[in-house]
């Protein structure tokens, strides 16, 4: 059996324009169950033309909800982005690690922002 | 139930207008309602976003609809976006090729929505040639409010969306509606935060903030298109719930309206002469990524 496997973003999708966080959660249900065979992902975005944050978030950023940083970085590998795709690619995943790092900062650091004239506590419903 | 539409622009002032012709109508059920325009000199075309978005969300309360009185002018922009088809009229014809069609579709529609983009938007030849640069940003600048109001506003009821192409101007005008949970409530039900409702649009489009909780990352999407609109020198407004947030040439304008809207509206104005590079001034590695 490979050790490596490509999965193709476009093939999973279905089109060039990648949109939806439930088609990047096609993709990401694809490189979990191959991280988690100890395979070794090659991402290939081939004829993908468009995406959204939301997409990259389900699809990788969702990643590190489940793997180390150790893991994903030396079981992943994108290929096929052009260089803006790549930066979007970065800020979700630079994002991502943040927010798995401490969930709860966001919420404090919102506190922090706001002051706690803002801060103090609403409804919970 | 008769209640009167006024002028309505695509400002601070055209939205507060439709907050209050909600408010007046919101407590019908199974009525017929009769919207006056006589005195509605001037609808901006993209505005049948937000207004298409509260008559439909009357009509799921079993009330009939019926816009009179519509003034002739007004009525040509209406029939060439195709809005008024809900209600009876026919289709005009683009004549001037500025139309961007009216149209509802639901959450997860989003293969149409790229399509309508694809092809109502960015595909027509009259829309102006934008640099590279620029059709890739405002496509996905469009992807991002459509996917943001997917998944932050859980709509039943879908997500409307209008806009023009006002040529002389080289601008563009999109908006996008949704009749979800609104952003105000959406940040008190997740973070236990009760904020004023046009700060609550100000902190959603702040770097990192996010309601996403569990297993997927959020915070980006409104803060990418704030990025680009700023790049662009365009124009972004937000009306959610009571909430006015506008980003209009660089400077913030917030307000906070006396009735709520049932829902959140983006609304994009691009300027489509913009000659401004969209390439990275460095270029990051496949291998430097994770």
């Amino acid at each position: 059996m490979s050790n490596a496997v490509t999965i193709n973003v476009y093939e999973i999708v279905g089109s060039e324009l990648c949109v939806a966080a439930s088609d990047g959660q096609k993709v990401y249900d694809q490189i979990q169950t191959a991280l988690q065979m100890k395979k070794m992902v090659l991402l290939t975005f081939r004829n993908v033309t468009g995406l959204t944050s939301a997409f990259l978030n389900a699809a990788i950023g969702q990643l590190y909800s489940t793997f180390d940083e150790v893991t994903i970085r030396a079981g992943l590998r994108v290929r096929d982005m052009n260089p803006e795709d790549r930066a979007l690619l970065k800020r979700v995943v630079d994002t991502a690690k943040e927010y798995f790092k401490d969930p709860d900062r966001f919420k404090k650091a919102n506190r922090e922002i706001l002051g706690d004239e803002h801060g103090k506590k609403g409804s919970s419903d | 139930m008769k209640v009167a539409l006024p002028r309505i622009e695509h400002d601070r002032s055209g939205f507060c207008h439709l907050t209050d012709f909600y408010a007046a109508l919101r407590a019908c059920d199974s009525e017929l309602i009769e919207v006056d325009m006589s005195s509605c000199g001037w609808f901006d075309a993209d505005m049948c976003s937000p207004l298409g978005a509260i008559l439909y969300k009357l009509s799921r309360k079993l009330n009939e609809v019926r816009l009179t009185n519509i003034r002739p002018d007004v009525k040509k922009i209406l029939c060439r976006n195709g809005f008024l088809l809900n209600y009876g009229e026919e289709r005009l014809p683009d004549s001037y090729g500025t139309t961007i069609r009216y149209k509802r579709f639901d959450s997860k529609d989003d293969k149409d929505f790229t399509n309508y983009v694809e092809r109502r938007l960015l595909g027509r030849a009259e829309i102006p040639r934008m640099s590279q640069g620029l059709a890739r940003k405002f496509r996905e600048s469009v992807f991002e409010i459509f996917s943001n109001a997917v998944i932050h506003s859980q709509t039943q009821y879908g997500i409307f969306c209008c806009g023009q192409y006002f040529p002389k101007r080289h601008r563009i005008v999109l908006c996008i509606s949704d009749l979800g949970i609104g952003i105000k409530t959406n940040i008190r039900k997740t973070l236990d935060l009760d904020l004023p409702d046009d700060k609550a649009i100000e902190w959603a489009t702040t770097d990192r903030n996010t309601t996403k909780r569990g297993t997927i990352p959020g915070g980006l999407g409104l803060k990418l298109l704030k990025e680009f609109i700023a790049m662009n020198k365009g124009s972004i407004q937000i009306v959610s719930e009571k909430g006015y947030w506008g980003f209009l040439e660089g400077h913030v304008r917030q307000a906070v309206f006396n009735h709520r809207f049932p829902g959140t509206v983006v609304t994009i104005d691009i300027n489509t002469a913009d000659t401004s590079s969209y390439k990275l001034s460095s270029e990051i590695s496949e291998e430097d990524i994770f």
